[in-house]
């Protein structure tokens, strides 16, 4: 149980090639923070860094207020998941558990227990005396966190520990995790390239990119507050589509004027563009393909062609291009479609879109960041 | 396929693409070897930067540091005693009495003597008391040689550690000033085990490799350029001295006189390349077409027939080839079959003729080789992915496409380097050459070089020859011992340079 | 059915059958070559072995069945110096076995786990110093050795000393089975609180047994059949003589008319462990050659 505090760490291989420029954070004890990118974007390398696998070039990392720069992974006091499980593939389940607490010369009646109830915890005691090559890929992955929690450990770091798993098993493994938490009661460090893996498990996000940070906040704020166009694409699936759009000032408020049509910017969002002066210019417009309706033909509807029609059960996902050739994607709900709504909805029909004010992100051009930074 | 060629290039006949990639090889060489040049020069311009920011770093670290590190550019490790590394610097302070005890004994004696290899031969001395002559050895040109290179080896060795030693102060310095604890001796023989692990493991092989390759090659070098041989043995019969270029001249030099040793090594050297090309493709086809034999569906007793190949592999060569070396004599049991058989009237010239001994040996050889080659097929046969077969079959491709379109491109592709490897280590094959025919049949038109040169001769058996006996020339083996590194050196670039990029080690990690 | 499906069933049984006989015939043929081949593979085995048993005549001769059979050849082995270069040779070979697999195993761990600074360079270096003709340095090493008295009578431990000194150049095979072992098991034992040695000791060892028993096995034989080395450091002092160097003698003109048979009874004496042993570990033994060969 501790806070780890990333100081301006940086990681930089072969002299010229930067992996993470100065990462600054600060995790609290008990925390679960998630990092998230694309891959390559320097996510794992902090994760090794902070787990003593990889030099850390420049900067500090300290667990629980003692800086841990030189010291060997093994006295970090820290427990790690691996992509691929790295169970030792010579010992049994019982003995790959018990590894690092005969390492610490522990007798072995209170490994037993500890392995034991480690296992029972993850519902794997049928299979201590088996061999990993033996087991299915989400029992492997119950043996590697349990391996991780005989340790007792201060953080709980965890590298991409689902992405081998099938769909299915990765959402179960997902809730398991959540409860696991619980019990553990202790900081979790988490990477993951998986959106909605960060988004249900982290209590804070951080989203890099190019081994830079790009927002760290929690699941609601870098969903409804994306501080630049990376993050607002990033998170959410299907993606945010962005429009060219021009900001129109009038006496009146805000507006957005997008395919030739001009939404007005009403609610908070009206407001906090008021609140910081913004002035008309050209814009990145972003909006939600949920936050879209099909809207009757009309003046106040952005006029678009149905490409796909995906069918995902609860929803469509509609696939369109506006006049100028732009592609967008909506997300229809289904429950409010009856089954001749919905089947009329095929390639080559004509639509009209529309959204509210309420729900629009405005993004510099230039420097793709938020206006209401 | 090399990404910067035109599209155009897929639409090529056969040959257009042979001859457009022949053409590009060509055109590539000169820039490939002035790329190697320019390499070469940087390396030497990157290391004279390395040595010369050194130098500023050894001032500086004089200058900026305190009196326990200036008292260390003497007395080695005297700063890490002074703060508090006791360990540490006695080993350095160790190291530092035994160079200078080494130095002083005889060091110094060995490198006084380098230049000139020794001064005062053996000589006969009038004994006056006894009325007799007797011989007195003096100088010993061959252990000054050796223990001189060793010697510079040694400095060489103690200036690192010196600078290692003085680099030590300002590193101890930079983690005190930001308040940590320096290391204490017990850390340093932990971290032996762990993150320094590496070093513990690599001294005793490495100790091993630096005394007995490196230093006998350095030496044998030196040798090149000296004329030690069995009458300049250094110390008994004569001393040796510095000969300067002659030997090479010797033997690269094309006087038009009868006895000329560049005409001797270009056959030898012509017949080691010939000799070391069909042993590798002989083998490589051949042992790949039994791999394909045996791995074929539904032949039986795949097992077995390894096992009876894999047989010339488990029993000792100098068995089985000075055997098979007596089944072709001439009164060899192959001889006396066939002439019981009424085949022959006359006993065949397996090892008395040139041509005959060239091929009976790479036919043997093949016999020797087929084994090795059809293990590593098999391994690597298994291993290609079976649907490229089946959409190969789906696309219409015979037994004969499949094989030129996926196997062999795939094997060749896997075992480009295993190749390069295979045709070097042919080229010094001493084991079948030797064992087989001695390098014989003699041939008289060389009976004056040194080494009884044969018509099967590779230059490293012609390399040992010349190296035994009362007439041994060990100059001369050295510099074909350097002459045939030089030449081994240029294929491994030439192929390096061809092969595509898999010689990265990483990609198999 | 119509006639035009009958026509064409009957042509796919037809092809099908053809198909069927085809393959037949092709491994019929493969069967034969194969055979051949295992013939030519055999017999100068089985002919080494008829010989050894010829008592009528010591010399070379044009047949291979002998007239009279008889233990003779082996007796007088026994009574010969081949005793001696037998028991050479196992210690010399057991010896360097067991070194050479600990230095290459060293060798080959620290290369493949270790990222240090001189890494590349220390690897391009031995790969060009495996260049130079290894036979160039014999005649330095004879001269060394024999200063130290370790040529000729004592060539024992001078050889032993030569062949494991430089054993760490030959790490190419184990480093590149090293190499495919994830290395992430290497970071979750240093997580789980493992040194460097331990490591190495608990977890890269156990799973690199099958390299492990390639080096033994390879490290054995080399010793077990090498003869110009030994020929070098032993020359002419008979009981320093490895079984190699020995039997070579025999095999010299002067030698052979009355050696001949003897040197067939030692080549069995001689290939019978040492062919029990690789046949015995033969799996392992092409797991080493194949990854050796692809791994470069």
């Amino acid at each position: 149980m501790a806070s780890v505090k990333l100081t301006k760490v940086k990681k930089v291989y072969d002299k010229d090639v930067v992996a993470v420029h100065d990462f600054d954070l600060d995790i609290k004890d008990k925390e679960f923070v998630v990092f998230v990118g694309p891959s390559g974007c320097g996510k794992s390398t902090t994760l090794r860094m902070i787990a003593g696998l990889e030099e850390i070039s420049d900067g500090t990392i300290e667990i629980d207020g003692v800086v841990v720069n030189d010291m060997q992974p093994k006295d970090r006091d820290i427990a790690m998941v691996f992509q691929n499980y790295a169970l030792y593939p010579h010992m049994t389940v019982y003995d790959n558990i018990a590894f690092s607490l005969r390492l610490k010369k522990l007798p072995e009646d209170v490994i037993y227990e500890k392995v034991t109830a480690a296992a029972e915890t993850l519902g794997i005691t049928d299979y201590l005396m088996r061999k990993p090559r033996a087991l299915s890929g989400g029992q492997r992955q119950r043996v590697a966190i349990g391996r991780a929690m005989v340790r007792d450990s201060k953080v709980f770091l965890m590298d991409e520990p689902l992405s081998n798993l099938d769909a299915k098993l990765r959402n179960q493994m997902r809730a398991e995790i959540i409860l696991l938490r619980e019990k553990l009661n202790t900081t979790f460090v988490y990477v993951t390239h998986d959106q909605t893996e960060a988004m249900t498990l982290g209590d804070r996000i951080v989203i890099m990119k190019d081994g830079y940070i790009m927002q760290v906040g929690t699941p609601t704020e870098v969903f409804e507050m994306p501080k630049n166009l990376f993050v607002a694409e990033f998170i959410g699936a299907p993606k945010m589509n962005i429009m060219p759009a021009e900001l129109i000032k009038s006496s009146a408020g805000y507006s957005v004027k997008t395919f030739g049509v001009t939404l007005p910017v009403d609610g908070e969002k009206g407001k906090a563009l008021a609140d910081k002066y913004v002035s008309g210019k050209q814009i990145l417009l972003g909006v939600r393909p949920e936050h879209i309706t099909l809207a009757p033909e009309g003046p106040n509807a952005i006029p678009c062609m149905l490409e796909v029609n995906e069918m995902m059960g609860s929803e469509l996902h509609l696939h369109v291009y506006t006049e100028d050739g732009t592609r967008l994607i909506v997300r229809v709900p289904t429950v409010n479609l009856d089954v001749h709504e919905r089947e009329s909805l095929v390639h080559g029909k004509k639509l009209w879109l529309t959204f509210s004010g309420k729900v629009m992100h405005f993004f510099d051009p230039e420097t793709q960041e938020n206006l209401l930074n | 396929m090399d990404k910067n060629k035109p599209l155009e290039y897929l639409m090529l006949s056969r040959w257009g693409k042979i001859k457009y990639n022949l053409k590009a090889f060509f055109i590539s060489i000169p820039r490939g070897i002035a790329n190697f040049f320019l390499k070469i020069g940087k390396a030497f311009r990157n290391f004279g930067r390395a040595v010369a920011d050194d130098f500023t770093d050894l001032a500086t670290t004089f200058t900026k540091g305190g009196i326990k590190t200036k008292l260390s550019f003497f007395i080695m490790g005297f700063g890490s005693i002074a703060r508090g590394q006791i360990l540490r610097g006695l080993v350095f302070l160790l190291f530092q009495a035994v160079f200078i005890f080494y130095m002083v004994t005889s060091g110094v004696y060995w490198l006084s003597m380098l230049p000139s290899l020794g001064k005062v031969g053996p000589r006969e001395i009038y004994s006056e008391v006894l009325d007799t002559y007797h011989y007195e050895y003096n100088d010993n040109s061959f252990k000054i040689l050796l223990y001189g290179v060793l010697t510079l080896f040694f400095i060489v060795a103690f200036l690192y550690t010196w600078r290692v030693n003085v680099r030590q102060n300002r590193i101890a310095d930079e983690i005190l000033a930001k308040g940590k604890k320096l290391k204490s001796g017990k850390d340093d023989l932990r971290s032996l085990v762990d993150d320094q692990f590496h070093k513990t493991l690599l001294a005793l092989p490495l100790t091993g490799i630096l005394v007995f390759t490196v230093l006998p090659i350095v030496f044998m070098i030196l040798v090149a350029f000296t004329n030690y041989d069995g009458t300049h043995d250094g110390y008994i019969n004569n001393l040796f001295g510095w000969q300067g270029l002659e030997n090479f001249r010797t033997m690269l030099s094309w006087s038009s006189g009868e006895h000329n040793y560049s005409a001797t090594f270009g056959e030898i050297l012509t017949w080691t390349l010939i000799w070391a090309f069909f042993a590798t493709f002989t083998n490589y086809f051949l042992g790949m077409f039994v791999a394909m034999m045996i791995n074929k569906k539904g032949i039986r007793f795949k097992k077995g027939w390894r096992t009876i190949l894999v047989l010339t592999i488990a029993i000792p060569q100098f068995i089985s080839l000075l055997y098979v070396s007596k089944m072709f004599a001439k009164n060899g049991i192959v001889n006396g079959i066939l002439m019981d058989l009424n085949l022959i009237k006359e006993a065949l010239p397996f090892w008395e003729d040139p041509t005959w001994a060239r091929v009976t040996v790479i036919l043997i050889n093949i016999w020797i080789g087929i084994p090795y080659l059809m293990l590593i097929a098999t391994g690597i046969l298994m291993n290609i992915p079976q649907d490229l077969y089946e959409s190969s079959r789906i696309d219409g491709a015979g037994p004969v496409k499949q094989y030129t379109k996926i196997t062999l491109p795939y094997m060749l592709f896997i075992t480009g380097p295993y190749l390069l490897t295979q045709f070097t280590s042919n080229m010094n094959n001493f084991n079948v050459i030797y064992l087989l025919t001695g390098g014989g049949p003699t041939n008289p038109k060389n009976s004056w070089a040194s080494g009884n040169v044969g018509d099967t001769d590779l230059l490293i058996t012609w390399l040992f020859k010349i190296t035994t006996g009362p007439e041994a020339q060990y100059y001369l083996a050295s510099v074909i011992g350097i002459l045939v590194f030089v030449v081994v050196a240029i294929i491994s670039l030439i192929v390096y340079s061809l092969l595509p990029s898999i010689k990265n080690e990483e990609d198999f990690q | 059915m119509s006639k035009q499906d009958k026509r064409n069933r009957e042509e796919i049984t037809r092809r099908h059958m053809g198909l069927k006989a085809s393959a037949r015939i092709s491994n019929t043929i493969i069967y034969i070559i194969l055979i051949l081949m295992s013939i030519v593979w055999l017999i100068p085995f089985v002919f080494i072995l008829l010989q050894s048993f010829r008592v009528e005549l010591k010399c070379p001769v044009g047949y291979v069945i002998p007239q009279q059979w008889g233990l003779d050849n082996y007796i007088a082995l026994w009574t010969s110096d081949f005793k001696k270069w037998y028991l050479n040779t196992f210690i010399i070979a057991l010896v360097t076995a067991a070194l050479q697999t600990v230095i290459v195993l060293c060798m080959s761990y620290a290369l493949s786990r270790f990222r240090f600074k001189l890494r590349k360079s220390l690897m391009r270096f031995l790969l060009i110093l495996g260049m130079f003709p290894g036979m160039l340095t014999m005649i330095i090493l004879y001269r060394v050795l024999k200063d130290l008295n370790l040529t000729q009578a004592n060539a024992l431990p001078g050889l032993i000393l030569v062949y494991i000194a430089s054993s760490g150049m030959g790490y190419y095979v184990s480093k590149g089975f090293f190499d495919t072992i994830p290395k992430s098991l290497d970071e979750a034992a240093r997580i789980d609180g493992a040194t460097r040695f331990q490591i190495l000791r608990k977890i890269i060892l156990p799973l690199a047994k099958p390299i492990v028993i390639y080096t033994v096995l390879t490290a054995f034989m080399g010793p077990w059949g090498d003869f110009v080395l030994a020929r070098y450091v032993a020359f002419g002092t008979s009981s320093g003589y490895n079984v190699a160097v020995g039997m070579y003698s025999w095999l010299t003109n002067d030698q052979i008319n009355n050696c001949y048979t003897m040197f067939c009874a030692g080549g069995v004496i001689v290939a019978i462990p040492v062919t029990i042993l690789f046949l015995c570990l033969q799996r392992y033994y092409v797991e080493g050659v194949t990854g050796g060969a692809v791994k470069g």
